[in-house]
C-alpha cells in the first residue's frame, strides 16, 4: 500500500474464527466514501475478496471496536482509526 | 460509567505462561497488606481448564487468543465498574493467554471488601462480565485439530 492511500486509511483487524475465515488478521483499508462505517467496511471487504464472511450484512453476533473500545457498527470512521470485528467472546 | 476511584486498587494481569494461583494471590496480598486496617472480607475464584471439549472429546489444550491492549483495558474497566457498583476495596484479575493445558489455571479473580456480601457478589459478577465483555477467544485442541468455541459454558 502506498503512502497516498495509507493517509486516509483505517486499520482493520480480525480475530479468532473471523481471522481464519478471511485468511488475514490486519489490513490497511482506504476510506473511499464519506462517511464510512464499520458496517460499510464489512460489506465492502466481503465483496472485495469474498472471504471475510460473505457479502451479507454484519451479523448481530459480531461486535465492533473502534480504537480498542466497543462501538456501534454505524459509527462514522476517521482516517487512522483502528476498527476491529470481534466474533462472540469466550473468556474466563 | 462510574468514576474511577484512585484509592481503589485494581490489578490486571495477562499471563503467557502457566501460573500458580495461590502464589499469585499471596503476592497480591503482600503488595497491599495485610495490615490491621485491611478489609475484613476477601473472596476468590480460580478457574481451571477441564479435560474434555464441549463435544466430550479428550482435550489436549485450550488456546486463548486476545486483543492486545484492548483486552487489558477492558478487564480494567470491567473491574473498576464492578468495584464501584459494590463498593469494594481491591480487585485482582489474572487471566491466561496462549496455550493452556487441562488442569492448569486459566483465570483468578480476587476481591477485598469490608463485608462478605460485596466481596462474593463482585467476584461472581466480574467473572460473568469478563466472560462476555473482555475480548478473549477459546480454541479447543483435540486429536490435533483446533475448533473455535462458539459460546460460554453454563453458569
Amino acid at each position: 500500500m502506498n503512502a497516498s492511500t495509507a493517509t486516509n486509511a483505517v486499520r482493520v483487524r480480525l480475530f479468532a474464527a473471523l481471522r481464519e475465515q478471511a485468511g488475514w488478521g490486519e489490513r490497511l483499508v482506504p476510506l473511499t466514501a464519506s462517511p464510512t462505517s464499520p458496517a460499510d467496511l464489512w460489506q465492502r471487504l466481503a465483496l472485495d475478496d469474498g472471504s471475510a464472511a460473505g457479502a451479507a450484512g454484519l451479523p448481530p453476533s459480531i461486535r465492533v471496536a473502534i480504537n480498542q473500545a466497543f462501538a456501534t457498527a454505524d459509527t462514522p470512521l476517521s482516517p487512522g482509526d483502528e476498527v476491529a470485528f470481534l466474533p462472540p467472546i469466550t473468556g474466563g | 460509567m462510574p468514576t474511577p476511584n484512585p484509592e481503589r486498587l485494581i490489578a490486571v494481569q495477562l499471563l503467557e505462561a502457566p501460573f500458580e494461583p495461590l502464589e499469585g494471590l499471596a503476592a497480591w496480598q503482600r503488595s497491599h497488606g495485610p495490615t490491621a486496617a485491611s478489609p475484613a472480607a476477601e473472596s476468590h475464584f480460580i478457574g481451571r481448564v477441564r479435560p474434555t471439549t464441549a463435544a466430550g472429546e479428550p482435550l489436549e489444550a485450550l488456546e486463548l487468543e486476545h486483543y492486545p491492549g484492548m483486552t487489558e483495558a477492558q478487564l480494567r474497566a470491567l473491574a473498576e465498574a464492578c468495584a464501584a457498583r459494590h463498593g469494594v476495596g481491591a480487585v485482582l484479575v489474572a487471566h491466561r493467554v496462549g496455550r493452556v493445558r487441562p488442569g492448569e489455571a486459566i483465570v483468578l479473580v480476587a476481591v477485598q471488601a469490608d463485608r462478605r456480601g460485596p466481596a462474593l457478589r463482585c467476584v461472581q459478577e466480574l467473572l460473568e462480565d469478563l466472560k462476555h465483555h473482555a475480548p478473549f477467544w477459546k480454541r479447543e485442541w483435540s486429536g490435533g485439530r483446533g475448533t473455535w468455541v462458539a459460546g460460554n459454558t453454563p453458569l
